[in-house]
């Protein structure tokens, strides 16, 4: 195919920087076409500003008003029980600094800032894809015009989590392991699960280790005879106790951003439970599944595809994919197939082995484009799944 | 750059200043970790975020309230109710203001008393057979005054005499709402979201 024939060995280094330059953008074009398209079959309201506010649903608002707001002391104010602790700071606080150059509406500022994001993201997804351009044009169309596409296009966290934890993976793949330390700092501010991702860095050092012929229990003694790298995995955290720092400064509550979660009706239980309730919500009506049942599949999909990363010698990948789906399962299976969508190796992954096969590239890429329309509709219409 | 490419001029100097720095990460990582094992709250925060003994998280919220005066907790007395309400309520909404998790509480600022005082609830169970009744247990200022069993949809009228000890000197009258078979919306939700009655009206009267 054409994009094939532009990045043939033989073909210029520049013509490839255009191409990989310009196959996000182009996704990016036809995700705000197909995006709009489905909002303005839903509303009256035309223009970009009324696309963006349609499209900023659920934590979107939360997000917004902690960009405009900041965060609540206690006791939080009217009477609510619900701070907005449980969020974390990284990508609001981004989106604030943003707009006090750019006087526009945060939801505006947001979204451009998103989808800005979201193209990072692609880039930085080539090298890790191996260079392989069908994955590459099918990775880029899953984030930029695919049918979650509004996850990363909107006012959530979403964007950031994906472009850091790509850029976490490239730093690991290049062993640039201070460089991982301080995207997994700015990620374990984003998310509270993107400290996990010291557990690949670890990872990575003990695989580099028994490369250079060193035995696993030398290993420790060999970490720290390495202030690097030493350096590397005590700064991955930092985000996040940075942000534990702040919470005990303003609320008392260091942990305030987990124990806001009882306000939210989260509740711990056993995952396989919560697992097997979502499956058996049969539909009262209709084949489709429902909300429960989606939600659970993504689950067990999300876990199913960290065992292929495992099954790849990915290790570190796979054990903060399935850290990353384990935690958030714990208490429920709200927001499970977001969770999942944003895990970026998980993605890669899944574009990798569609591009496996020619026709099954152009299947899932046509899918891709077409469920955009649909699922923005419904994401609009606040269905639960997508939450 | 690798560590083994580090010029060897620099490469003491870099190595300790690794290490300095690995253990400044280290020993702050330390401290905020102890700080966030010991909260600085206040009682009420720890009581429902920390140890969730409760659903009803208190907060500083007093309403006036005339005696002999009788409070909707219908839509239409809506204002005047929000000011009483403190914790444990949701709405109102037409059939009135329901309650939510295993305690509800009112507050209310009261005038100085020669007497004793009546109060008097007007509410009803909130019924999902096999569960069809609610036990409630009312108390005041801390001091139990009355247990009432509600069943069937109909609103029922509650009243008993608050006890002399829960008045004392008292200027404000906090009434908690215990209830004992609460509902919840699904067999896995959290005790937040339970249900059991629907309050419609209260009053004050003195005796």
């Amino acid at each position: 195919m054409a994009l094939e024939a532009v990045v043939r060995p033989n073909a210029s280094g520049r013509l490839m920087v255009i191409t990989i330059a310009a196959v996000p953008l182009l996704f990016v074009i036809s995700g705000l076409v197909i995006r709009y398209a489905a909002f303005a079959s839903v509303s009256e309201e035309p223009g970009f500003a009324a696309y963006a506010r349609a499209l900023c649903r659920w934590d979107c608002a939360w997000y917004i008003d902690i960009s405009e707001q900041g965060y609540e002391r206690f006791p939080i104010p009217d009477h609510s029980n619900v701070g907005r602790w449980g969020f974390f700071p990284l990508y609001p606080m981004l989106v604030a600094a943003i707009r006090s150059v750019f006087p526009f509406p945060t939801i505006l500022v947001a979204t451009f800032i998103s989808i800005a994001c979201s193209y990072a993201a692609c880039l930085v997804a080539w090298p890790l894809l191996d260079k392989n351009m069908r994955a590459y044009v099918l990775y880029c169309a899953f984030l930029l015009s695919g049918p979650f596409s509004f996850h990363f296009t909107t006012f959530l966290s979403e964007p950031l989590f994906v472009l850091l934890t790509s850029c976490v993976f490239l730093a690991l793949k290049r062993s640039s392991y201070l460089a991982a330390g301080v995207s997994s700092a700015l990620l374990s501010a984003t998310r509270l699960v993107g400290v996990f991702v010291v557990f690949a860095t670890v990872i990575q050092m003990f695989r580099e280790h028994r490369r250079q012929g060193g035995s696993a229990l030398s290993f420790p003694r060999w970490l720290l005879g390495r202030p690097d790298l030493l350096v590397a995995v005590l700064i991955s955290p930092a985000g996040l106790f940075a942000y534990i720092l702040f919470l005990y400064l303003t609320v008392g509550d260091g942990f305030a951003f987990l124990h806001i979660q009882r306000a939210f009706g989260r509740v711990a239980g056993n995952p396989l439970v919560f697992l097997w309730d979502g499956l058996s919500a049969v539909p009262k009506t209709g084949w489709l599944p429902t909300a429960p049942q989606w939600s659970a599949l993504a689950a067990i999909a999300g876990l199913a595809l960290s065992a292929v990363l495992a099954a790849r010698r990915q290790y570190g990948a796979a054990l903060f994919c399935a850290l990353c789906i384990i935690l958030p399962l714990i208490t429920n299976l709200a927001s499970m197939v977001r969770y999942v969508i944003g895990l970026a190796p998980l993605t890669m992954l899944l574009a990798i082995l569609l591009s496996a096969s020619k026709l099954i590239w152009l299947a899932a890429l046509v899918l891709f484009l077409g469920a955009c329309y649909f699922t923005t509709v419904a994401w609009i219409g606040g269905y639960l799944a997508l939450v | 750059m690798p560590w083994s490419d580090v010029p060897g001029s620099y490469r003491r100097a870099a190595w300790l200043g690794g290490y300095a720095l690995a253990a400044v990460l280290a020993g702050s990582e330390m401290v905020i970790l102890a700080l966030a094992l010991n909260p600085d709250v206040n009682a009420d925060y720890r009581a429902y975020y920390i140890d969730r003994t409760t659903t009803c998280l208190n907060r500083d919220a007093t309403g006036s309230y005339t005696l002999g005066q009788t409070v909707s907790f219908r839509n239409d007395g809506a204002k005047q109710a929000a000011g009483i309400k403190v914790c444990g309520w949701s709405g109102p909404v037409a059939d009135g203001t329901h309650s939510l998790g295993e305690t509800s509480r009112l507050r209310v600022k009261i005038p100085p008393l020669r007497d004793g005082l009546a109060a008097t609830l007007q509410m009803a169970a909130v019924i999902r057979p096999p569960q069809i009744t609610q036990r409630v247990v009312i108390s005041v200022n801390g001091v139990r005054a009355h247990a009432v069993t509600l069943s069937g949809k109909e609103p029922r009228t509650v009243s008993f005499v608050i006890p002399p000890a829960a008045l004392g000197k008292a200027d404000t009258l906090e009434i908690a709402v215990d209830y004992l078979d609460g509902i919840p919306p699904t067999p896995a939700a959290s005790n937040i979201y339970k249900r059991s009655i629907k309050l419609l009206s209260f009053r004050l009267d003195a005796i």
